[in-house]
């Protein structure tokens, strides 16, 4: 242990989705990478809850990073999204207007989109709004149609990120947390809970202690203030709107967003809660989201409802409170970036930044590129979207992908097996990978399937397994004999 | 492809009664398809009693009650299909079925859907505060400790007074643990009377009426809840480090929800209605076996 400490080029800080994509990005170079978590698995932070939008590039003032960022990334999704074999729908969106403010922001957000380059926006009328979503509230009087917004499962992409970085030799540390930075000599040394790493550069990708990881060896003006924000997630019966929809409101701070989601169900959300750090949803704002989820289709059945839960966001502001609405990228000194409070379109621009700070890095270190870099991860195959044909066929070569564990989902112990086995250590690391118990049940039949799997696979006692990490044990040990 | 004249989903009280009723009719083509190694379907994980009264004449527990079925059963030739999903059911009366190893169709000429039901959980209420470990629907709870021998936890909380919500009160009890109350929304507990009598009142387990969960408290593992008062709307805290859900069931009719009725299709058991007793489950088996053997329809 005390052999000296283990040398890379590059130290990526935090496995979430920025984690996971810069770790990816850095592949094109010959550069020797590791990719540290604090925790037992990747995407568990802030990633594992989002609006999961892929942005058209209207919402950001011309010339901004944001702005550039989302509209490039937003045209390079299908590719991306077919390379690292992750569903992605380019549903098309309408940000939807029932009163004189929200025109005056939809004109505005049109004119903003044209200047950015957003392909094929347009205002239409609330009637033609109506033609493509016959449900739509009578009262919507005008509308931005954007037909290059998708979505995207957020925590799929990043892990698919991760394992694709993986596959091009980068090395993970889980269950890594670190505790202190010095700069010595050209290194960074980081210490660790788990000893010592150095390393040529360091990105920063901490999320929500991004700004604590900064503070460890450089002074900054910049903090996160979280914000929290409350979502429901409808069954896949709902009658569901098949283009994103986004309430713009009259008073600032009561929109919507409604996703029909890559997996089926309907995400509604969110309310925002400023300076909350708790993955608590709360009863006014879940209150708030049902009034305004009816208000856009007012045949919605909310008894269609499976869950609701709450999402963080990391606000980037000043010491002295003022807000920070553009990215903020931190580079200190050579070698040290910091990406600090990447909010909204973080999702959509995650790539983008990777492969930004990659390159900034790699002129940096003067890397050469690396001819080897495979771009392409094969996703675990899901039953579930094969042909009987190749269903019967699949299942008779591998017989655990005909048994069935997950009804709702239609998920096999096949497909939970790969998930395991592909860096699953939890019941809901494998809901994350092959969306067990991510239907109407959720997981009452088939957590306790799952939870044996994971004891079965890991070798761990059942009482050993949780639901996501530390603390969420879901079994008490069994003492003495049956 | 396999080829039947009746297809049966589902081996619980319905499903197997079923069969039987329609050998006995003689049908003599029947496949009976099932998600478990046995028939029996939910039967073996209700370990209490109070089966078997209008089928037998005598009290059994479930997994009694099923062990009578399965003999009946075993009198016949009905072809038993174990560890088989039912993946989708089509109108042009084939049904595709994946097991392990096998994903086969299935051509029918009439089917029976005894499918039972699944259980309404904490998700479709509007609940605030976290989503930790430790809250299971009480028929999730019923099988982990009844079949799969597990400890949930200490201090048990049970939203729903229903029969299933009751009878786990009394289970948890037995194991040892500790039932801080059983929390029901209505003025009165929801199940049958001989299960408030025989569960709550003889062991003495505290029912509150008129409450119901409003938050959940607890970052890895459940720690408490927010109790609300449906009438004042004063609120409590209460500690727990396991929450029960019996919250209803609902029946399960998502294989045939696109299809609609047909003379080829009839339901039974609780995927048709939820029924208060397992006999009245099986009664409809019978009934719906011997109609679809002579190939009647019923009215859904």
């Amino acid at each position: 242990m005390m052999a000296g400490a283990e040398s890379f080029d590059v130290a990526v800080i935090g496995g979430g989705l920025l984690g996971c994509f810069a770790a990816r990005e850095l592949c094109r170079w010959r550069l020797k990478t590791v990719l540290v978590e604090t925790r037992g698995d990747v995407c568990t932070g802030i990633s594992r809850a989002n609006t999961a939008i892929v942005y058209p590039g209207y919402d950001h003032k011309p010339g901004t990073l944001k702005a550039e960022m989302t509209v490039r990334a937003n045209a390079g999704f299908e590719q991306l999204c077919r390379e690292l074999d992750v569903p992605f729908s380019r549903c098309g969106s309408m940000m939807l207007s029932f009163g004189e403010k929200a025109d005056a922001v939809l004109r505005k957000k049109y004119l903003q989109g044209m200047e950015n380059h957003v392909p094929g926006l347009r205002l239409i009328s609330g009637e033609e709004a109506r033609e493509h979503e016959a449900t739509l509230n009578p009262d919507v009087r005008l509308a931005l149609y954007s037909p290059t917004a998708g979505t995207v499962n957020p925590w799929q992409l990043g892990i698919a990120a991760c394992e694709n970085a993986i596959q091009n030799g980068v090395q993970l540390r889980l269950n890594t947390s670190v505790t202190g930075i010095l700069a010595d000599s050209g290194v960074y040394r980081l210490q660790t809970d788990r000893g010592e790493l150095s390393a040529r550069a360091v990105v920063n990708c901490a999320g929500l202690s991004a700004d604590r990881v900064h503070a460890l060896l450089f002074p900054s003006d910049i903090r996160i203030a979280p914000t929290a924000g409350d979502y429901l997630l409808l069954d896949r019966t709902a009658a569901k709107p098949s283009h994103i929809l986004q309430y713009e409101p009259e008073e600032k701070g009561k929109g919507l967003t409604m996703v029909p989601t890559v997996g089926g169900s309907l995400l509604v959300g969110p309310s925002e809660r400023e300076n909350s750090l708790d993955y608590a949803a709360s009863e006014d704002g879940l209150a708030s989201v049902r009034t305004l989820a009816k208000k856009l289709i007012p045949e919605l059945n909310l008894e269609d409802t499976i869950r609701s839960f709450a999402a963080v966001r990391p606000i980037p502001q000043y010491r002295d409170g003022r807000r920070i609405n553009s990215f903020v990228i931190e580079h200190p000194a050579s070698g040290f970036w910091s990406l600090i409070g990447i909010r909204t379109p973080g999702l959509t621009c995650a790539r983008e930044l990777g492969l930004h700070i990659a390159g900034q890095l790699a002129y940096e270190l003067d890397a050469q590129s690396n001819p080897a870099f495979n771009p392409v991860r094969k996703g675990i195959p899901r039953v579930h979207e094969l042909t009987f044909a190749q269903r019967k066929q699949f299942a008779a070569q591998l017989p655990d992908f005909g048994e069935i564990v997950c009804i709702c989902e239609d998920v096999s112990k096949g497909e939970i097996l790969e998930a395991i086995r592909r860096g699953a250590v939890t019941v809901d690391g494998v809901k994350r990978r092959v969306c067990t118990g991510m239907g109407r049940c959720q997981g009452a039949r088939c957590q306790q399937k799952v939870l044996e799997l994971l004891s079965r696979t890991l070798q761990i006692p059942e009482h050993a397994v949780t639901k996501d990490g530390r603390g969420s044990e879901i079994l008490r040990e069994r003492h003495g004999s049956l | 492809m396999a080829v039947c004249d009746l297809l049966i989903i589902g081996a619980g009280a319905a499903g197997i009664s079923a069969a039987v009723s329609a050998w006995n009719a003689g049908c003599r083509d029947i496949l009976l398809v099932d998600r478990g190694e046995a028939p029996g379907g939910i039967l073996p994980q209700c370990r209490h009693e109070g089966f078997g009264m209008a089928s037998f004449g005598h009290e059994l527990t479930g997994p009694e009650y099923a062990a009578h079925l399965i003999q009946q059963l075993s009198r016949t030739d009905v072809r038993f299909l174990p560890q088989t999903e039912v993946l989708s059911v089509s109108e042009d009366r084939k049904a595709i079925v994946s097991s392990r190893g096998t994903v086969d169709q299935i051509a029918f000429a009439r089917l029976i859907l005894a499918a039972g039901c699944r259980e309404h959980q904490i998700g479709s209420l509007p609940v605030s505060g976290t989503r930790p470990a430790g809250i299971f629907t009480a028929g999730q709870a019923q099988e982990m400790i009844n079949l799969r021998h597990q400890d949930l936890g200490d201090e048990i909380l049970i939203l729903g007074s229903g029969d299933l919500g009751m009878i786990m009160a009394r289970r948890f009890t037995l194991e040892g643990k500790h039932v801080i109350a059983v929390l029901e929304q209505q003025a009165h507990y929801g199940g049958m009377a001989r299960n408030y009598h025989r569960c709550i009142e003889a062991y003495q387990i505290p029912l509150r009426t008129g409450v119901t969960v409003s938050e959940i408290h607890g970052r890895g593992r459940i720690s408490g809840v927010t109790i609300k008062n449906l009438e004042t709307g004063t609120r409590e805290y209460s500690a727990c480090d396991t929450l029960v859900t019996a919250l209803g069931l609902i029946p399960e009719q998502t294989l045939v929800q696109d299809i609609g009725e047909r003379d080829w299709l009839y339901l039974a058991g609780n995927c048709r209605h939820v029924h208060d007793i397992a006999d009245s489950a099986s009664a409809e088996g019978i009934l719906v076996g011997e109609c679809a053997a002579a190939g009647l329809h019923l009215g859904a």
